[in-house]
């Protein structure tokens, strides 16, 4: 069949209107691709139908390619540029979830931060005050200890002014230590002997006082008196039977075997 | 074009839309002559084109010719169920020239109908069954055949002889 057969045979018009079969349209599909005269009166008569058809198409809804569009799935982009700025929202989009995530934990580390410093700033404060609480134990129990030992040197003081046994004997001041007095405490049947030295100035640094107990006229050691004993205010002394009074001298440190009699500064009878 | 829309490009569905739709929609309204019903048929058309053109094949025929067969079948299949649903009986031959004609009597005035007229009105009624059944209707020659008690041989020369007439009336209609 050569163009012009084929052209006036009508299955042109049945192969646009697709109403050929399949035969045929195989056959006109290898014709068309050597022949340039079966192309152009092929697309005559498309040209034809569509421009009779679309005469006969009353007018459409201006809305419906809108609408129709908004149902398709568009994949490639209008233009490069399109596709430059979807890129970029996505990147910018990726980027502004990055910048978030590194803001959270920055805020989440500061957040941290403020609070280990608080946390630091109040443990130190309970340290210091823990400190304190610790001094003011320590010392309260130095006081208690005293208090306690005090408490006990009175029991033994209470003990010994409240003995009947005890007879307490004033020693009264002359020279340097006029206007003064001192009392002894001695236990009749035991001979114990106390001395109380509360009322007695200090003496000079190098000297200390010593006291005497007057035996049968002689002058006997009965002690050295400790004015920086903070254990008691009776200090025990030596123990004396037969003592018709007692002396206490102002001798050097560590005593004297004799007294030095114009040192003597109290003087009292039993 | 078709590697345009075969990657789904939004240009390639505004080109399709803007040289076809007119066409297409003439075929689809002279199937079922609803407007409304015309429109949610193109609609479908297009979206059927979208999304089935990986089917279409360049080497079985033209693109308009594809195209014009999907409208054709969603029209059709349209008024079909549409007449199952009203239980109507099955619209024959001269239904669908009656409809055709009629059709084209009840255009209204906002498009071209002096000069469709000019064209219609230049057809031999033969040559107007054989558009209707072989362009709107989508006939195969064999069932014309059988339609219009005529031989294969006679169907293809008339369609022939229809489209040239067509042809020949549209080009003068355009010189007019």
């Amino acid at each position: 069949m050569n163009s012009k057969e084929v052209i006036s045979s009508g299955l042109l018009e049945s192969y646009v209107l697709g109403i050929s079969t399949k035969e045929e349209t195989a056959l006109i599909n290898t014709l068309c691709k050597e022949n340039s005269e079966l192309l152009k009166e092929i697309e005559s008569i498309e040209e034809t139908l569509i421009d009779f058809s679309s005469k006969l198409s009353p007018p459409i809804n201006t809305d419906l390619k809108e609408k129709i569009s908004t149902q398709l799935n568009f994949i490639a982009e209008d233009s490069p540029i399109a596709k430059v700025i979807s890129i970029k929202n996505e990147t910018e989009g990726r980027l502004s979830i990055y910048k978030l995530g590194i803001a959270a934990s920055l805020l989440l580390f500061l957040t941290s931060l403020m609070y280990n410093v608080q946390l630091n700033h109040k443990l130190s404060k309970v340290n210091l005050e823990l400190a304190q609480l610790n001094e003011t134990k320590s010392y309260l129990a130095d006081e208690l200890k005293i208090q306690q030992a005090s408490l006990k040197s009175m029991d033994t003081e209470l003990e010994i002014l409240s003995n009947p046994k005890v007879k307490t004997i004033a020693l009264n001041g002359m020279n340097s230590l006029d206007k003064k007095t001192a009392m002894i405490h001695m236990n009749m049947e035991t001979h114990d002997v106390y001395f109380n030295a509360s009322s007695l100035p200090n003496s000079p640094t190098d000297k200390q006082y010593q006291l005497w107990a007057i035996v049968d006229g002689k002058p006997i050691d009965a002690g050295m008196i400790d004015m920086h004993s903070t254990a008691s205010v009776f200090q025990k002394m030596k123990s004396v039977s037969g003592a018709q009074a007692f002396a206490v001298t102002i001798e050097n440190m560590g005593g004297s075997p004799v007294p030095t009699m114009k040192t003597m500064c109290l003087l009292g009878n039993v | 074009m078709i590697i345009l829309i075969r990657e789904k490009n939004q240009k390639a569905f505004s080109y399709l839309y803007d040289n076809y739709s007119k066409a297409l929609f003439g075929v689809i309204n002279s199937v079922i002559n609803d407007i409304e019903e015309a429109e949610d048929v193109l609609q479908k058309t297009f979206l059927k084109i979208w999304n089935n053109f990986d089917s279409y094949d360049t080497a079985k025929g033209r693109l308009y010719t594809w195209m014009l067969n999907i409208a054709r079948n969603l029209a059709i299949d349209s008024t079909r169920s549409k007449h199952e649903k009203i239980k109507s009986k099955i619209h024959s031959t001269s239904d669908n020239v009656y409809k055709f004609e009629n059709i084209l009597r009840t255009e209204d005035n906002t498009h071209d109908t002096i000069g469709l007229n000019t064209i219609l009105n230049g057809l031999k009624e033969d040559h107007k069954s054989i558009i209707d059944l072989a362009y709107f209707e989508g006939y195969t020659q064999e069932e014309i055949s059988k339609k219009l008690n005529l031989p294969l041989g006679t169907v293809k020369t008339k369609v022939r002889q229809a489209l040239l007439k067509l042809r020949e009336l549209a080009k003068k209609e355009i010189i007019n």
